[in-house]
């Protein structure tokens, strides 16, 4: 037993060294300016909140963290809404093609961005959708629809059948079950496929990047990727603004780590 | 994208107005409560005067405020953040600085205001031909010009004349210097000449100013890339030869002007070609070269002139859909005003695009450096005045990038680029 | 209403929406990369093959080309590596198993831009850890051309070796203890045992996971972007980096388009032969 004790701190212990790059960003992000470049000690000798200021007050992050969080919720809803309905037709209802769209929903998730992105700003731009919340929220909501609607038929098809039978038998019609015993049952599914989904929307970068102009609708990757600074790179207040870009990120993984958990697998194991 | 046509009814009196006023299309204010948005890179320097001159210009032009915007750093990305802006949207600015190298193109694209009609001649010659050019597309005035650099040679006075020797007029001699000084120092810290090789548009620069210098151009006169392919290729083969022979750092191909300003200051290279600005910094109260570097014309290769520097600099234009045009006019002649320009002298790292300044007894004593500079500024080199010259540029810069760090022949470098540059065109000019 | 009608009509929106925004995009990619268009200047002709002629003979194709290749092979071979090594190591963990995922899974979770202004930190010549590390040095990991290739493959195996571990380590749980004991039986341990039982049970996952993380690699274009953009002299510079240079930096729509569809063409074959060596195995299996 102690033996075993001592080997899972040591495995902790060199995930925790995995993720030092992680951690180093975080101390690089409380460290004062003067003593970033060049590093001559490891440790700071004092830690400060001033890039973190910098960042809240003297850049465009605080409107790109607004942003980010409205359109990667919209998009989930968006990819969670559609999903959710065609999900159930294809688990659950006589569909001809079925296993048409299915493998297309496959081939729709091995897209390649950089080859749609011409196509969509020029549509966007059409459509006067450049520079908005909607141009990402569609890109990015159409983007994450195939796995999402992928994982969700995968597990309304673990709903035992039996539930929706009796469901109909009481009288419910097809959209009633839907609505009050497929959903809630398929709840920590759904549960999985927005995390995703959210996460998706939240890191993407190339939609962001051509699609938006200004703080209007810019996303925090595309922020911190085109962070401000003069003469020589603000390192300390990159650090500071990719902490908060991060702060979604660290909340699932430790929060609702179990239904990403989940949804990956799923997501992986398709077949 | 067809350009609008000028209002003449709004034109003539405001051409009038101009006239009068002496300088371009200065004028009061109409009153209104009114928002003009400027758009610009941040200026550097002791004393930021642009806060000043926009209060100035306010309380000029009652009921109108200036929003100032900060552009990202880099000019790649200004670049980006200008097309998307303005490409089929309305941008939501009406004063923008810009890169000269990118008036015509933008001109070309539709995107800033025609201002021939808001500048007097005597204003267009007020400043330097090699400034105006760049902004004038199809015999039109596209942008004025705000401030103004060109390529210089730095050297360490205090070292060339420990071993009795003038700043060089010829590359060779400038290589022959830099072993003869390094051997003599025997400091292995003390680097040769450091310039800009990164890829980037300022590496572009480096490698068209090696060109120029072996009299070779990057474009003829109708637009076909290398039309002296042997110059070129020498040119490139001596960019290289800087590295290999030892002249130059390795790392130069990874520098951009603030990697190259930051060793010569602090006195561990000989030689440094970058912009006016770092005079500035190099003769600050603790800077370790204070007093101890001049400036020179570039050097010459064997076929080219001594001197061909690039020029560079940012020049002001007017949103082509802009809904204040005459105030957003007339805010861009305030600000490349001679005397906006002269609070940006006193105040910023920057140098004024009107010869006219470098001769000002004030402004002179404070930097007396200007009239050594007003030389060079004169024989200034702009690169290819073309709507496709950022095309053309990054699509050159891997190849030329590649020379530089050995990855590459030149004159396969030559060959790739040249087929580049041919598909290029072939999609621009039918 | 039937339950045919009714299929149709929960369906509609998302077939509506991907039609819209992935398919018809994608067939209007292909359309484009027949043209030369450049918006900007309003030029819009027909080009018919001349892109494509010309990427056959454009060396700075060929060179994204090869580098996507190193990019990719090297990246999911060193993840596949590693990230069934740690879930092996991961496997005995009775405590702390969720902060050990938590610390896990936070690579693979940021943003892919966060991981990059991350290691070009990390890599800074005279401010970064990894200089520090090797003893004071003054490196220039992303700017020499030699170095900067493996640096951008260390960052991407960095962000997406989790992403194994985790299929790996989900698939070494199922795997019955008795199996283990039963080969301890027969005298078979340590490797003998992984390469009698871990490995055919944990190959098949693993082959799902070199499909994934190909297909990723292949489209990869935030990290290099952020990172180097391309540079230097094009040593980073991938098949994705040089579409968007065509599309939004030289603004040729047509050719950029081009390029973006040979990316889908070479995901498209991988994904195929992929699935094709997956079904072949379950067949033989």
């Amino acid at each position: 037993m102690r033996a075993s004790r001592v080997r899972d701190g040591l495995v902790l212990l060199a995930l925790a060294g995995y993720a030092a790059p992680f951690f180093w960003q975080a101390m690089t992000s409380l460290r004062p300016d003067t003593e970033l470049l060049p590093l001559t000690h490891l440790w700071p000798t004092r830690l400060t909140l001033s890039h973190y200021d910098v960042v809240f007050r003297q850049s465009l992050m605080p409107r790109a963290l607004v942003n980010s969080l409205g359109i990667a919720l919209l998009s989930t809803l968006l990819a969670v809404g559609l999903g959710a309905l065609a999900a159930y037709a294809l688990a659950r209802l006589p569909v001809r093609g079925r296993s048409l769209i299915l493998l297309a929903m496959i081939a729709a998730t091995a897209f390649p961005q950089i080859a749609t992105v011409s196509p969509l700003y020029l549509l966007m731009r059409a459509l006067g959708l450049r520079d908005t919340w909607l141009a990402l929220i569609l890109a990015n909501g159409s983007f994450t629809l195939p796995l999402v609607t992928w994982l969700l038929a995968g597990f309304i098809r673990e709903i035992p059948r039996a539930l929706e039978e009796a469901a109909v038998v009481d009288g419910a019609g097809r959209l009633a079950t839907l609505r009050w015993v497929v959903l809630p049952l398929a709840a920590p599914g759904i549960a999985s496929a927005a995390l995703l989904a959210f996460l998706f929307s939240w890191n993407e970068f190339l939609f962001a990047y051509s699609l938006t102009a200004t703080e209007a609708s810019r996303t925090v990757p595309v922020a911190l990727a085109l962070f401000p600074g003069v003469f020589e790179v603000p390192w300390g207040d990159i650090a500071a603004a990719s902490l908060l870009a991060s702060l979604p990120p660290i909340l699932i993984v430790v929060g609702f780590q179990r239904y990403l958990v989940r949804g990956l697998l799923a997501g992986a194991l398709r077949e | 994208m067809a350009r609008r046509p000028a209002r003449a009814v709004l034109l003539v009196p405001l051409l009038l107005l101009a006239l009068t006023a002496g300088g371009c299309g200065e004028r009061a204010g109409s009153g209104a409560l009114v928002t003009l948005v400027f758009k610009h890179a941040k200026i550097l320097g002791p004393a930021d005067p642009l806060p000043g001159l926009l209060r100035r210009f306010e309380a000029r032009h009652p009921g109108v405020r200036v929003q100032s915007e900060a552009l990202t750093w880099s000019s790649d990305e200004q670049h980006q953040f200008y097309v998307i802006n303005l490409e089929g949207g309305s941008p939501p600015f009406d004063v923008m600085m810009l890169d000269l190298i990118w008036v015509p193109e933008f001109a070309r694209a539709g995107w800033i205001l025609d201002l021939t009609p808001f500048v007097p001649a005597a204003e267009r010659d007020a400043h330097f031909p090699t400034a105006i050019e760049p902004a004038v597309q199809g015999g039109r005035l596209w942008a004025l010009p705000w401030f103004m650099n060109v390529g210089l040679l730095y050297y360490r006075r205090d070292l060339l004349a420990k071993y009795g020797f003038t700043p060089p007029e010829t590359y060779e001699a400038l290589a022959a210097q830099v072993r003869r000084i390094r051997a003599g120092e025997g400091d292995p810290r003390l680097d040769g000449y450091l310039w800009q090789g990164k890829q980037y548009e300022g590496g572009m620069v480096n490698v068209l100013e090696a060109l120029w210098a072996n009299g070779a151009r990057l474009l003829d006169d109708v637009g076909r890339p290398f039309p002296e392919r042997e110059r070129a290729r020498e040119s490139l083969a001596f960019l290289r030869g800087l590295i290999e022979s030892g002249v130059s750092p390795a790392w130069v191909t990874a520098a951009d002007e603030e990697l190259t300003r930051r060793p010569f200051g602090d006195g561990r290279a000989i030689f440094l070609r970058n912009w006016p600005y770092a005079l500035d910094l190099f003769e600050l109260p603790d800077s370790r070269v204070r007093g101890k570097v001049g400036v020179a014309p570039l050097p010459r290769l064997r076929h080219g002139p001594v001197g061909a520097a690039s020029t560079g600099g940012a020049h002001l234009a007017v949103s082509a859909r802009t809904r204040h045009r005459t105030l957003a006019v007339d805010l861009t002649c305030f600000l490349t005003s001679e005397a906006a320009q002269r609070a940006m002298t006193e105040g910023a790292a920057l140098r004024p695009s009107r010869p006219s300044l470098y001769q000002d007894a004030a402004l002179v004593a404070r930097d007396p450096s200007l009239p050594a500079l007003l030389g060079l500024m004169e024989k200034g080199r702009p690169r290819p005045i073309t709507p496709y010259y950022l095309m053309l540029s990054t699509t050159l810069q891997p190849e030329f990038s590649a020379v530089l760090v050995g990855r590459k022949s030149p004159d396969q470098a030559i060959r790739d680029g040249t087929a580049q540059v041919e598909h290029l065109l072939r999609a621009i000019t039918p | 209403m039937t339950d045919h009608r009714l299929a149709w009509i929960l369906l509609a929106p998302a077939l509506a929406v991907l039609g819209g925004l992935t398919v018809y995009p994608a067939l209007w990619v292909l359309w484009l990369s027949f043209q030369y268009r450049v918006p900007v200047f309003s030029i819009s002709r027909w080009a018919g093959l001349d892109h494509y002629a010309f990427l056959a003979v454009d060396t700075r194709f060929w060179n994204a080309a090869w580098v996507t290749g190193v990019f990719t092979g090297c990246s999911v071979a060193l993840e596949c590596g590693l990230g069934l090594a740690m879930a092996l190591a991961l496997r005995g963990q009775s405590r702390g198993r969720r902060v050990a995922l938590a610390l896990l899974l936070l690579a693979w979770a940021l943003p892919s831009v966060v991981t990059a202004k991350m290691f070009e930190w990390l890599y800074h010549p005279a401010g970064g850890l990894v200089n520090f590390l090797v003893g004071g040095r003054t490196i220039n990991w992303l700017g020499d051309p030699d170095l900067a290739l493996p640096a951008l493959i260390a960052a991407d195996v960095w962000r997406a070796t989790p992403f194994v571990t985790l299929l790996c380590f989900a698939r070494l749980l199922t795997i019955p203890a008795d199996l283990y004991e039963a080969a301890q039986v027969d005298g078979a341990a340590g490797l003998q045992a992984f390469a009698r039982i871990t490995w055919p049970l944990v190959r098949p996952i693993l082959l799902v996971a070199l499909l994934f993380r190909t297909l990723d690699a292949l489209r990869a274009f935030d990290i290099m972007f952020v990172l180097t953009g391309g540079g230097p002299a094009g040593a980073t510079e991938t098949l994705t980096v040089y579409a968007y240079r065509a599309l939004f930096q030289t603004l040729q729509m047509g050719f950029g388009s081009a390029i973006g569809v040979v990316v889908f063409a070479f995901v498209m074959v991988v994904a195929v032969a992929y699935l094709w060596v997956i079904n072949r195995q379950d067949q033989t299996a």
